[in-house]
């Protein structure tokens, strides 16, 4: 351990400690916009579903935009934890757990809406594989029953994957802290004593998982775009959805990623562990994330316009010149020239610039869900019953209100776990091999020459 | 042997009149929406007549088709259901379980043609309408999807007055109710496996194809009109 | 112990079972005992005859036990009975043949209308305003009888004036021999879209004051004039079912259509060939065809007989009416004419139906007249395939038939008119049956008006509408389920047929049927009507005539009727009815059409025309009918004005915007609805919106054409040209949501369109 060791741990343990009243306000703002989601939602279960927009013949948008969307953001941890991980980018230290937080709790909003949009909730335990009586299963031909088996088995993953490194760091807690908190941490900690035998394991499980879970991750999407390619739609039947849904969700959870990130920095103070270098190489990422999704994009389209199948067409010429052109624009500019014009040079590419880019990119990718699904459900084979949609309150007011729900519960982890990985950070600072004049310059160096 | 229900509408005898839609509605008991949902799109017309303007003023057509489930072989609506509420019976019928049904629509967004209706709200009659409900026909609630179903109750009856008289069914017995409705006669069901009967033969017609070319295996043949033909 | 005391302790002690069970006693209904044997969940089927059109379909009612509120000797209650669930068409009545359209289809609505009068009312508060107290049925025969008593007493019995519609049946003639022994007028028929003119140019060509009835299962082609026959004209349903028959009833055999009319109708949707032709020159379109027949040689002129010798230059071959100059004044281009020509000469049996706007032009006598020379000519008249005039069963049972007429009905305008001009009404009391003319007249009649200044209406009607509304008295009839009906096509059949049938169900409510109350209010009169009806009730009456008819095999005839819903078949040869001599008439030319407003203000012609959902407006309140999309536009629950694309371009008006449509008589607003299916200097208007009181469902909604239209006669009848107005339009404002859409897009392939 070297002398920074107590900095480290001064600087990030004291979300834990030290509460201000901007806390208290900020998650009772927060707070009462999920309220005003919860009573929404109530609101639609008590009166019926027509309280949506949703109407014949477009019967899914807002509410399975927002479920695509959230599972997409979940992407982020895996990319940046496992990949980095095995590839060993010592970069990945203090962005890890960031990642990976954003994931279970963007899994665990993302896995509310297929209940949300239910028309009979109350029975969304249907779609649970349970013995009933009635000795009838769901059916495993569903892709939404695909979609709970992948959520499940992601959510899960990603929960080991974030709880795993976070023992450690309870451990220290733990050690660092008297009365409810050390109780409660000494609990979390599992009886981590930090003894060879058991950092091995740790190291082990680690692998095991970033392994594991990377085709868990390329699945669950890969089977959240089935739900939309195994229907004869047209704009939905599509073979590249596995990869576009993929390389879309990648791209927003990076994007999704590099927002958190920086308002981590911002109000925890955290300067000194999230480095613009660090920006730098997220912003990397999603510029490559975002070619490969206009790459995916300009696929789908040029066979759709060259194919000139009137159906398929019907939905093409909607988006891209009728009532949906200004949204569909829209997200062109989020997703690839915001993007484009913030990422591609270094000078453009500081922290701003990134989050810039990152929020256009999630406002884009928000929108390209959107698009996927609404224009093509009404505008399928029969022109007699194509129909438009328009979203109500209470749509609006629920989504508004899962966004609220992610930061509420970030804001909360925050708050309740240090949001970087002590002891990643202070392995990752003893490894690195740093040139004699970073080594000079940097603080730890200065506390420990 | 198992039957195989379907319907052959004739394009060239449909006149457009309706008389089908408002016939679905008093055999299913089927909820009017009334107008603020009807013009929000939660009009439930089982089966619908859709109609196509063709050309300019004065070189102007129009063609009607009745729209209604398939009750296709190939279904897609029953492979997305998560609970089996869409599945296929024995006698070709695509069945919707009402009670089994959660409401994902997602059944209702696979279907090519838009035969799918939901139920928004609780219906609700103004009395005494609840006294014309068909009793063989459950009335649904809000958050289950329904669509058009050949008419299974009358299906069933027949079988039952057939089986206490102790004889087969013959071509005709059983009507739905948009077929019996008809004054062209323009709709024409019965039993697609019996060879002998008027469907089959309908069917056959070289008139006759789906509404959509995609692999469905459709039940519902459309005779065209000969002017297109 | 007699019934009333066993209903009562039954009652009691349902009521005892009931507390004693669970539930709080206010929430429990009495149980009353049911009046028939029920075997739950076993329908039967009882015959009946749709009340919706004139045609008198016979259908069957699936009829089954439930629940039912009902209110026995002011006790509300629930009973077990038998009601109506579903109608059907009767599949072995010469009319329906099995299928039912979709107005038969929602007729069960009425019955269970939860807007329907209960029981009989009197008016408190101002005329109009809406406001009735409930009132026993003997407290209202009475009220009525003060006052049929009191005209007796100061002999003005030809104050009374009794307003239905148009029927010819017994109810009709019961009615009829009503007031004839009172000492009242005639009643008054009203029915906007009632066709009087095709009657009059059939009694005048033919001899038969009737409308035709088409063979159109054996036609080989067919061209209609402005007739709605497949949707809303003349007996649609036995029309569609012979339409069927004509496309494919034959092997090999695919009958042809032509539809000629300004606007196209649903009917017009089917044909094979759609001519728009100008507002009110059917007639001349009609005359050259028969021109090119004749100068083709395909005809002499003779053929025609004495329809032909109506029309002016018959004789000489017509030689006015050249393609050419049919094609100037039609618009219908010269070749088409004489192609449409040989072809209905040619491809026999040919026949041509004319109805609807072009009876309902200034000139529409005169197209009558034109079409019924062109059938003639070609030989479609009494022959398979072409027209004829159904028997009429009604001149076989009712022995003093052939009595003339002892007054011409008055028609409406002309007793709004007296009523209005007088300084003291002269009609005192006004009785009301299925009309409603303050809503489907003209405002330019004053219907309204007039009828505020009577002193006395009472009404038979179930409903309160724009009509009834002002009434004083109102003596609820039963719905069709649940009474005697009746009902004797003018067209439609090859067979005589009457429709007759006892109810399906019992009363739901304290209703009673109209002409057993006329019956009662006949006998309680101070003094007695002479001679006095031998009938206690209606079902009697209909006994009477209707068992005259010769029996078939079943032995009992009335019995044979009630279990068939009818009686159909041929009449012995002395009732049916042969051509009669026509009356005389001078020959008819082409005129040019009038038109109520001048071409210069007023640009469009304004096409109101009868809804496939509501007819003339007396459907509105049925919403099954609210809600079924219109054939040709799919709106529900809405009003439009059909406007041609290229109109509306030049106007600068989009698909829902709201219009002012103006004509010289008033204006009227609603949404447009761009539609190519009429020429640019045409607007079309659906009729049968626009009710200001009609039940929740039809009460403010849309907009009334009716209401604007010019209050012109066709020449030489009575009849009201309702296709004859003008009017201008004026963009209000943009959509306001008023038009209510099914279908998402009207073309199939517009992106395709969009290219040409």
């Amino acid at each position: 351990m070297t002398a920074a060791a107590p900095r480290i741990n001064q600087d990030l343990l004291r979300p834990l400690l030290e509460t201000s009243w901007r806390f208290y306000a900020l998650v009772l703002c927060l707070g009462a916009l999920v309220a005003v989601g919860v009573g929404a939602w109530f609101y639609q279960v008590y009166y019926g579903f027509g309280v949506t927009g949703i109407r014949w013949p477009i019967y899914w948008a807002f509410y399975i935009t927002n479920f695509v969307f959230w599972i997409g953001i979940s992407h982020a941890g895996t990319l940046i934890s496992a990949i980095l991980r095995l590839v060993n980018a010592g970069w990945r230290r203090p962005v890890t757990r960031c990642a990976e937080a954003i994931t279970v709790f963007a899994l665990m909003i993302g896995a509310l809406f297929p209940m949300i949009h239910l028309g009979r909730p109350w029975l969304f335990f249907w779609l649970i594989p349970y013995p009933s009586e009635r000795q009838i299963w769901p059916n495993p031909r569903s892709p939404l029953v695909w979609d709970f088996f992948a959520i499940a088995t992601y959510l899960t993953g990603s929960l080991l994957f974030l709880l795993l490194p976070m023992i450690p760091d309870f451990a220290l807690v733990r050690d660092k802290t008297t009365g409810w908190r050390k109780k409660t941490y000494g609990m979390l900690a599992l009886g981590w004593q930090g003894t060879p035998k058991q950092w091995h394991r740790l190291e082990s499980a680690m692998q095991i998982m970033a392994i594991a879970i990377i085709p868990v991750a390329v699945s669950v999407h890969t089977i959240v775009s089935f739900d939309f390619s195994m229907a004869p739609v047209p704009g939905w039947h599509s073979t590249i959805f596995g990869p576009y849904f993929v390389a879309g969700a990648i791209f927003s959870g990076i994007a999704a990623l590099i927002i958190a990130m920086a308002a981590l920095r911002r109000f925890l103070h955290l300067e000194e562990y999230l480095h613009p270098v660090h920006f730098q190489n997220l912003g990397k990422l999603l510029l490559l994330m975002s070619l490969l999704w206009a790459y995916f994009v300009f696929n789908d389209r040029l066979m759709i316009w060259y194919g000139n199948e009137p159906a398929e067409m019907a939905v093409f010429w909607v988006t891209q010149r009728g009532s949906f052109a200004p949204l569909h624009w829209a997200m062109i500019v989020c997703n690839f020239v915001i993007p484009l014009l913030f990422l591609t040079h270094k000078r453009v590419r500081t922290i701003t610039g990134c989050v810039i880019a990152s929020v256009a990119v999630c406002i884009g990718m928000w929108l390209e869900r959107f698009l996927i699904v609404v224009p093509a459900l009404g505008h399928k084979y029969l022109p007699y019953s194509w129909g438009s949609y328009s979203p109500q309150p209470v749509e609006i007011l629920v989504t508004i209100s899962t966004v609220a729900a992610m930061i509420l519960l970030y804001v909360l982890f925050a708050k309740f776990v240090p949001i970087i990985s002590i002891w990643e950070l202070k392995v990752g600072e003893q490894s690195r091999l740093p040139t004699p004049e970073a080594m000079r310059e940097h603080p730890l160096w200065q506390a420990n020459p | 042997m198992a039957r195989k229900w379907g319907i052959a509408v004739d394009l060239d005898r449909c006149t457009g009149c309706g008389a089908c839609v408002t016939a679905c509605h008093a055999e299913n008991n089927i909820p009017t929406v009334g107008a603020a949902e009807a013009a929000r799109g939660r009009a439930m017309h089982w089966i619908r007549i859709e109609r196509y303007w063709e050309g300019e003023f004065p070189d102007v057509r129009v063609k009607f088709r009745p729209v209604m489930c398939a009750h296709c072989d190939a279904a897609p609506c029953e492979p997305v259901c998560p609970t089996y509420a869409s599945h296929h019976t024995a006698d070709g019928l695509n069945a919707q379980v009402y009670n089994r049904c959660i409401g994902t629509r997602y059944c209702a967004n696979a279907c090519p043609t838009n035969v799918r209706f939901f139920n928004f709200f609780n219906p609700a009659w103004d009395k005494p309408f609840h006294l014309q409900f068909n009793p063989d026909v459950s009335v649904r609630s809000v958050g289950i999807m329904e669509k058009c179903t050949f008419c299974v109750q009358r299906i069933k009856a027949a079988d039952s007055a057939a089986k206490a008289d102790g004889r087969e069914l013959k071509d005709g017995d059983v009507q739905p109710a948009c077929a019996q409705s008809c004054p062209a006669k323009a709709l024409v069901f019965g039993d697609l496996q019996d060879p002998e009967s008027e469907v089959s033969r309908l069917s056959k017609s070289p008139r006759g194809r789906p509404l959509l070319d995609l692999g469905l295996l459709p039940k519902v043949t459309y005779l065209s009109r000969q002017t297109d033909v | 112990m007699d019934r009333r005391s066993f209903v009562k302790l039954t009652a009691i002690t349902g009521a005892g079972a009931a507390l004693a069970s669970c539930g709080s006693p206010e929430n429990q209904l009495i149980r009353f005992v049911p009046d028939d044997d029920l075997v739950p969940g076993v329908a039967t089927w009882k015959p009946s005859v749709c009340p919706s059109c004139a045609a008198g379909c016979g259908v069957q009612v699936r009829v089954m036990e439930t629940d039912a509120e009902v209110v026995r000797n002011g006790q509300r209650g629930v009973i077990k009975m038998r009601v109506a669930k579903k109608l059907e068409g009767r599949p072995e009545h010469p009319i329906s043949q099995g299928g039912l359209c979709p107005r038969g289809q929602a007729a069960i609505q009425i019955t269970y209308h939860p807007d329907r009068i209960q029981h009989p009312l009197k008016r408190v508060g101002k005329r109009g305003e809406g406001r009735f107290e409930e009132i026993t049925w003997d407290e209202a025969i009475a009220e009525l009888l003060v006052r049929l008593d009191a005209l007796d007493a100061a002999s003005a019995q030809d104050a009374l004036v009794f307003l239905t519609r148009p029927g010819r049946g017994v109810r009709h003639r019961l009615v009829a021999q009503f007031l004839e022994r009172f000492g009242a007028p005639p009643q008054v028929p009203f029915e906007l879209f009632s066709d009087d003119v095709l009657r009059r140019a059939n009694a005048l060509s033919f001899g038969r004051e009737q409308l035709p009835t088409f063979d159109l299962a054996r036609a080989r082609y067919a061209i209609s004039f402005g007739a709605d026959f497949l949707g809303t004209w003349n007996s649609p349903v036995a029309n569609s079912a012979a339409y069927g028959r004509m496309r494919h009833g034959q092997p090999g055999i695919r009958g042809r259509f032509v539809q000629v009319e300004a606007r196209m109708s649903q009917t017009g949707a089917n044909a094979d060939e759609w001519v728009p032709a100008r507002p009110g020159t059917e007639g001349a379109l009609a005359l050259g065809l028969a021109h090119v027949i004749v100068a083709a040689g395909l005809r002499r002129p003779e053929d025609a007989g004495r329809p032909g010798s109506l029309i002016a230059g018959w004789a000489a071959g017509l030689p006015a009416y050249t393609p050419e100059h049919v094609e100037q004044v039609t618009g219908v281009p010269a070749r088409l004419i004489e192609r449409l020509a040989r072809e209905f000469a040619e491809l026999g049996p040919a026949v041509a139906m004319i109805g609807g706007a072009p009876l309902a032009h200034s000139n529409g006598l005169f197209n009558a007249l034109a079409v019924n020379a062109l059938n003639s000519l070609a030989g479609s008249v009494e022959k398979p395939g072409g027209m004829f005039f159904m028997p009429q069963i009604g001149d076989a049972i009712f022995r003093d038939a052939e009595r003339p007429d002892r007054q011409a009905p008055r028609s409406i305008d002309r007793l709004a008119a007296d009523v209005l001009a007088a300084g003291e009404s002269p009609v005192e009391v006004l009785l009301l049956d299925q009309a409603n003319p303050v809503f489907a007249s003209p405002r330019a009649w004053k219907v309204g008006e007039a009828f505020d200044k009577i002193p006395f209406i009472a009404s038979f009607g179930s409903f309160l509408d724009e009509t009834s509304i002002l009434s004083d008295l109102i003596l609820p009839d039963h719905s069709f389920l649940e009474s005697w009906v009746e009902g004797l096509p003018e067209s439609g059949a090859a067979a005589a047929v009457a429709s007759v049938a006892p109810p399906a169900m019992r009363p739901l409510h304290q209703t009673r049927a109209m002409p057993d109350v006329l019956l009662e209010v006949g006998r309680r009169l101070r003094r007695p009507l002479s001679p006095p009806f031998p009938w206690q009730t209606f079902e009697e009456a209909l006994q009477e005539s209707y068992g005259t008819l010769p029996e078939g095999e079943d032995g009992d005839v009335w019995s044979a009727i009630q279990m068939r819903g009818g009686w159909w078949g041929g009449l012995p040869r002395r009732e049916a009815e042969v051509m009669r001599e026509g009356r005389s008439h001078p020959p008819v030319d082409f005129v040019e059409p009038q038109f109520d407003g001048d071409a210069g203000v007023f640009p469009f012609h304004f096409l109101t025309y009868s809804s496939q959902a509501f007819l003339d407006g007396s459907l509105a309140h049925l919403p099954w009918l609210q809600e079924l999309p219109d054939p040709l536009s799919s709106a529900m629950w809405s009003s439009w004005v059909e406007i041609n694309p290229k109109t509306a371009q030049a106007l600068g008006i989009a698909q829902g915007d709201v219009l002012d449509i103006c004509s010289r008589h008033g204006s009227v607003r609603a949404a447009a609805l761009v539609s190519p299916g009429l020429a640019p200097d045409v607007v079309a208007m659906p009729a049968g919106q626009g009710h200001r009181t009609f039940t929740r469902f039809a009460s403010g909604r849309g907009a009334n054409p009716i209401e604007i239209l010019g209050p012109m006669a066709v020449a030489g009848t009575d009849a009201l040209a309702w296709a004859a107005t003008r009017v201008r339009l004026a963009r209000v404002s943009g959509p306001d949501g008023g038009l209510i859409l099914f279908a998402g897009e009207m073309r199939e392939h517009p992106h395709e369109d969009h290219g040409r």
